[in-house]
C-alpha cells in the first residue's frame, strides 16, 4: 500500500511539473513550428505572467526597486482572480509583442530571430528587475488550493497538483482542437505548408497567426502563476524557464505538438525522479536527457518539420 | 609580406597604400600591439579622462581578456555563422584546468595557460560531434544546455574539485621568471603605460590571438568558413567536407575562449562558478554583436563598451541601474537595424570623411 501511495504521489508530482513545462513549451512549439519563428522572449511572457498574477492576487508589502515607495502594491483580488485574469492580460501583452517584435521578424534569418528575442528577453527582465527589485517573491496559495485530497484505498494526493494537472489537460485539449478543427487553425496549418499560396487564395493568415501567438502567450502567462507557486519568482525566471522550454521543444521535434507533449512528459518525469534522490542535478538532468535524445535523433523525437539548411 | 610593403615610387601617403597596408599582417600586428600598449594608459591614466578611472586598473585586464574571448567567438559566429550560446563551457573548463594545475602541480603562469587551453580545446572536440550535426536553433540551445549542465555538475557533484559556489581558491601563482610575479609592476615607462606584468602577459596573448584570427580569416581556409556561412548545402555540393571545416572553426573558437578563461584564472588566482553560467555565454554574444560581427576589431570595441557599462556606468548614480537594460536595447537595435555594429559605424564614418577629402573610391 505504501508503495502504491508512493507511486501515486510521484505520478502527480511529475505530472504537475510536466504541466508547467508543457504550458510554456506549447505556445513556443506552435509558433516555432508554424511560423518558423524562434522566440526566446516567450520566457518573458512567463515572467510577466508570474508578476501580473502576483500584483493581482496580493498586496505586496516588500516591493523593491523603483516602485519601493508605492508599497504595499497590488490589487489584492485573490489567487482565483489572478488565475483567471492573468492569462487575459498576458494574451494582450502577447498581441503587442507579436505586432511590435515578432511580425517584422517572420521573414528574417533564424539567427537574427534568436539574437533579437534574446535581447528583448534580457531587456524585459531588466525592466522587471529595476521596477520591482531583484529579490524574489513568494506565492501563498489560498486554502482551497492547498492540502491533500483523500484517495480511497490509496492514500492522499495534493489537491493543488490535481487541479494543475486537470487544468493543463483541458487547456491542451482546447489548443489542439483549435489547431485541428477550426477554420483559424486550418489557416495556420495551411500557412505552415505554404504561406504565399494560402494568401493568394484570399485567406488572411496574419490574424490566425496573431491569435495562435496570443493563445500561446496566455498559456505561458498562466504557467507563470503555476510555476511561480512551485519554483520561485524573480526577474531571472524568464531565461530560467525558456532554456528548459526550448530544450523540450527541440527534443520533441520542431513543429510537432505531440512531440512537445512527449518531451515535456519525459522532462517532467526525469526532473521529479532526479529531485527525489539528487536535487542538485534536477535541472541539469533535463539537459542531459535532451543531449542524449538529440545525439540519438538529431531531428527530435517526432520529426515533422525540416528546417531549411 | 615584403610585397605588401613594397611601394615602388608611389607617394608616401596615399589611400591606395593605406588600403593595401591595412590588411597586411604586419600592420595588424602593430595595430593590435599599439592598442594593447596604449589602451590602459589612455583608459586609466591619461589626462583626458581625469582621475575618475584611477581605480580601474584591473578593468583594463578584464577588458583585454574578454576581447580575446569575443574575438575568438566572432570566428565562429561571424565567420562560420554558428551561434553558440554555450561558449562559457570552454571558458570555464579552461579556467578550472588552469586552476587545477596551480593547486595540484606547479602554478607557473604559462603552464597554467597551456594546460587550461588544452583542456578547453579537448572539451570542445568532445562535444563537437554532438553539436555539429544540429541545425541553427538546435545548435544554439544544445550548446547552452551543455554549458548549463557543466554549471550544475560543477556546483554540487564535483564541488570537491571545483569548490562549488565558493569557487576554486587556495591556488598560488608562481613567479613568471626569477622573482618577478605577474602582479609586479613593469619597470619604468612600461609600468606607466601598462601597469603590471600580468597585463603584459595578457597583451602578448591578445596580440597573438588577433594576428592568428586575422591570418585564418584571410586564408583560403577561412574563406571556406564564409562559404559555409553563406550556403552550407552549396558548399557541400562543390565537394567541401563541411563538417570538417565547421569542426575546425568550432575548435579554434573554443580554444581561444579557453585562452581567455585560463588568463582570467592566472590574473585572479580564483575560479568562480559563475564562469559556467549562461550569462557568461550571453555576455560574449552581446559584446561580439555590439562590436560588429565579421570584423576583426569589432569584438574588442564591444568588449570595451560592455565592460565599461558593467564596471563603470554601473556605479553611476541614477542611471547606474539601467546599464544592462541600455545594453540589451542597444544589442537588440544593432541586430535589428545595423548589423555592422560599432566597428561598422567607425568604418562608415571613415569612408565618409574620406569622401569629403575627395577620394571617391
Amino acid at each position: 500500500m505504501a508503495l502504491l501511495g508512493e507511486v501515486v504521489r510521484f505520478t502527480f508530482l511529475s505530472l504537475s511539473i510536466t504541466s508547467i513545462y508543457v504550458l510554456v513549451a506549447i505556445g513556443l512549439s506552435i509558433v516555432f513550428g508554424s511560423l518558423k519563428f524562434v522566440n526566446m522572449a516567450h520566457g518573458a511572457l512567463y515572467l510577466l505572467g508570474a508578476y501580473v498574477g502576483l500584483f493581482i492576487a496580493y498586496s505586496n508589502t516588500r516591493v523593491g526597486g523603483s516602485l519601493e515607495s508605492f508599497a504595499p502594491l497590488g490589487l489584492e483580488w485573490g489567487f482565483g482572480a489572478a488565475l483567471i485574469l492573468t492569462p487575459i492580460v498576458v494574451a494582450i501583452l502577447g498581441v503587442i509583442m507579436e505586432r511590435l517584435m515578432a511580425k517584422p521578424l517572420y521573414d528574417r534569418d533564424m539567427l537574427d530571430q534568436l539574437l533579437i528575442t534574446f535581447g528583448v528577453l534580457i531587456g524585459l527582465q531588466e525592466v522587471i528587475g529595476i521596477t520591482t527589485g531583484r529579490t524574489g517573491y513568494t506565492y501563498t496559495r489560498p486554502e482551497w488550493a492547498q492540502g491533500p485530497i483523500p484517495l480511497p484505498g490509496i492514500g492522499t494526493a495534493s489537491r493543488w497538483r490535481i487541479y494543475v494537472i486537470f487544468a493543463t489537460i483541458a487547456l491542451l485539449a482546447i489548443i489542439l482542437m483549435f489547431y485541428k478543427y477550426t477554420d483559424y487553425g486550418l489557416a495556420v496549418r495551411a500557412g505552415t505548408e505554404d504561406a504565399e499560396m494560402t494568401q493568394m487564395l484570399g485567406i488572411r493568415i496574419t490574424r490566425p497567426y496573431l491569435l495562435i501567438f496570443a493563445i500561446g502567450a496566455a498559456y505561458a502567462g498562466l504557467a507563470g502563476i503555476l510555476g511561480g507557486s512551485t519554483f520561485n519568482v524573480g526577474p531571472q525566471i524568464g531565461i530560467e524557464i525558456i532554456i528548459p522550454a526550448l530544450v523540450i521543444v527541440i527534443m520533441g521535434g520542431v513543429g510537432s505538438i505531440r512531440g512537445t507533449i512527449i518531451a515535456a512528459l519525459m522532462a517532467g518525469v526525469t526532473f521529479s525522479a532526479v529531485t527525489e534522490f539528487w536535487p542538485a542535478m534536477a535541472t541539469a538532468s533535463i539537459y542531459i536527457l535532451a543531449i542524449v535524445v538529440l545525439t540519438l535523433k538529431p531531428q527530435g523525437i517526432v520529426p515533422s518539420v525540416v528546417l531549411e539548411e | 609580406m615584403s610585397t605588401d610593403l613594397d611601394f615602388g615610387d608611389e607617394p608616401l601617403l596615399s589611400w591606395d597604400r593605406w588600403d593595401r597596408m591595412k590588411n597586411s599582417e604586419l600592420f595588424i600586428f602593430f595595430a593590435a600591439g599599439a592598442f594593447a600598449v596604449l589602451f590602459p594608459w589612455l583608459f586609466i591614466r591619461a589626462p583626458i579622462t581625469g582621475d575618475i578611472f584611477t581605480g580601474y586598473g584591473s578593468l583594463a585586464k578584464t577588458i583585454l581578456i574578454w576581447s580575446i574571448f569575443a574575438v575568438g567567438f566572432n570566428l565562429l559566429l561571424g565567420e562560420t555563422g554558428l551561434l553558440s550560446f554555450g561558449h562559457a563551457a570552454f571558458y570555464g573548463v579552461a579556467g578550472y584546468g588552469a586552476g587545477w594545475v596551480a593547486i595540484y602541480s606547479y602554478g607557473h603562469p604559462l603552464l597554467m595557460i597551456v594546460v587550461g587551453v588544452i583542456m578547453g580545446a579537448v572539451f570542445s572536440m568532445l562535444v563537437a560531434p554532438i553539436l555539429l550535426r544540429l541545425h541553427t536553433v538546435y545548435f544554439a540551445i544544445v550548446s547552452l544546455a551543455i554549458a548549463q549542465t557543466l554549471f550544475w555538475l560543477a556546483r554540487e557533484p564535483f564541488n570537491q574539485w571545483t569548490g562549488g559556489e565558493n569557487g576554486l581558491t587556495r591556488m598560488e601563482v608562481k613567479p613568471l621568471f626569477g622573482d618577478v610575479t605577474p602582479a609586479d609592476q613593469l619597470p619604468d615607462v612600461l609600468g606607466t603605460l601598462m601597469g603590471s606584468w600580468m597585463y603584459l602577459l595578457i597583451a602578448v596573448f591578445f596580440v597573438i590571438t588577433i594576428v592568428a584570427v586575422h591570418r585564418v580569416k584571410k586564408s583560403p581556409y577561412g574563406l571556406i568558413f564564409k562559404a559555409i556561412r553563406e550556403n552550407e548545402t552549396r558548399s557541400a555540393f562543390i565537394g567541401m567536407d563541411v563538417w570538417r571545416y565547421k569542426f575546425a572553426s568550432f575548435v579554434m573558437s573554443a580554444t581561444i575562449a579557453g585562452l581567455a578563461g585560463a588568463l582570467l584564472t592566472v590574473d585572479k588566482a580564483f575560479v568562480g562558478i559563475r564562469r559556467l553560467w549562461w550569462s557568461a555565454s550571453g555576455d560574449v554574444v552581446v559584446m561580439t554583436v555590439i562590436g560588429g560581427l565579421r570584423t576583426l576589431f569589432g569584438p574588442v570595441a564591444g568588449a570595451i563598451v560592455y565592460q565599461w557599462f558593467g564596471g563603470v556606468v554601473d556605479g553611476y548614480p541614477q542611471i547606474g541601474q539601467y546599464w544592462l537594460l541600455i545594453l540589451a536595447a542597444v544589442f537588440t537595435g544593432i541586430v535589428w537595424w545595423y548589423p555592422d555594429g560599432i566597428w561598422g559605424l567607425f568604418s562608415q564614418i571613415g569612408d565618409f570623411l574620406r569622401s569629403l577629402g575627395g577620394d571617391n573610391e
